[in-house]
């Protein structure tokens, strides 16, 4: 009997550990809310498939640029109407050391490539078909865009819904300054 | 015993014909209440999020062009749609997943064993009844009394 109650507590035990490793480890939410506070985080680590073509593409390969990232979903109507601000802004700051980066969320495969077709989106894609990094960065919608400097850092502002040309350019000013 | 074995055989056949068609032909309803929305957690059959309505156009899609149930389904849990595990109904039943199935019976062997063992040591530390100290003898005027009494009724 006493084996039992021993076997019993270790289980319990083991069950405590595991909720607290879950919820140490979990960040969902934390990286959008601190930088809507202002502050400076580090932006969650991801190698994800590309959306067209092979591989997966990881953030660190594009550590020493600044990464503007913006998640999306071919279904949803404020990602194509800020498409065409997305496009243009990602052209005119290509040669200057500024990676766009889409990131498509919980989507069947071929209708995103349509989208990107549809959309001549001149940048890279990842698909996150699970959110599990859209959970890790804070996401709760799209389109939402994420500045990250040449350290890996997430710098304000963090843009929910469409973004504005003025703010694209603010967030990219700040990351290449931070 | 040879008649019966021709006859589990053809039994056996008869009940692997159906589970071969649904493999090799299946259905879009079938896939739908197998699979489930990656956003909502609903089966798909019930879901009409727009992830849903993809992976429903999807499967006619494939279906169409004669892909198996495996293939349709490894398709939207693995490359090139990467789900993952989650949007299926149930745990498939190999692999990491088979895990789903062996767990609730281990779990309940396990507690079969417990209760077993939890009984047997209960009933051996029981043994004989102690004796209740609560009951104290009579004393002998109070006996004899309690004779004539008896006496009386038994006469």
């Amino acid at each position: 009997m006493r084996a039992l109650r021993v076997i019993a507590a270790g289980v319990v035990c083991a069950l405590l550990a595991l909720l607290v490793w879950d919820v140490a480890h979990n960040s969902g939410g934390k990286v959008a809310s601190d930088v809507d506070k202002g502050r400076i985080v580090k932006a969650p680590a991801f190698n994800l498939p590309r959306v067209t073509g092979n591989g997966k593409l990881s953030l660190a390969s594009l550590r020493g640029k600044v990464v503007v990232v913006n998640f999306w979903a071919s279904d949803c109507v404020p990602c194509k109407d800020e498409q065409a601000e997305l496009n243009k802004t990602a052209a005119k700051w290509a040669d200057k050391g500024v990676v766009f980066l889409g990131i498509d969320e919980v989507e069947v495969r071929s209708f995103a490539q349509k989208y990107l077709q549809h959309y001549k989106v001149p940048y890279l894609s990842v698909a996150d078909a699970d959110a599990a990094i859209a959970g890790k960065f804070g996401v709760t919608g799209t389109p939402e865009t994420f500045f990250i400097d040449r350290r890996g850092r997430v710098v304000p502002p963090h843009i929910v819904s469409i973004a504005k040309p003025a703010d694209l350019e603010a967030g990219i000013r700040r990351a290449l300054s931070a | 015993m040879r008649l019966l074995l021709a006859a589990a055989a053809a039994l056996a056949l008869l009940c692997a014909a159906p589970a071969l068609a649904s493999e090799q032909h299946p259905t879009q309803d079938e896939l739908e209440a197998m699979l489930v929305c990656p956003s909502c957690h609903v089966p798909l059959d019930e879901s009409n999020s727009p992830v849903a309505q993809q992976m429903k156009d999807f499967i006619a899609k494939r279906i169409a062009q004669g892909a198996t149930r495996s293939e349709i389904v490894d398709e939207l849990v693995g490359p090139p749609n990467n789900f993952g595990p989650s949007v299926l109904g149930v745990p498939r039943t190999h692999g990491f997943d088979l895990i789903a199935w062996v767990i609730p019976f281990a779990a309940i062997a396990v507690g079969a064993i417990g209760i077993g063992a939890g009984a047997w040591y209960w009933s051996r530390s029981r043994g004989s009844p102690p004796a209740d100290p609560g009951v104290a003898p009579l004393d002998p005027a109070m006996e004899r009394r309690l004779d004539e009494e008896l006496a009386h009724f038994d006469g």
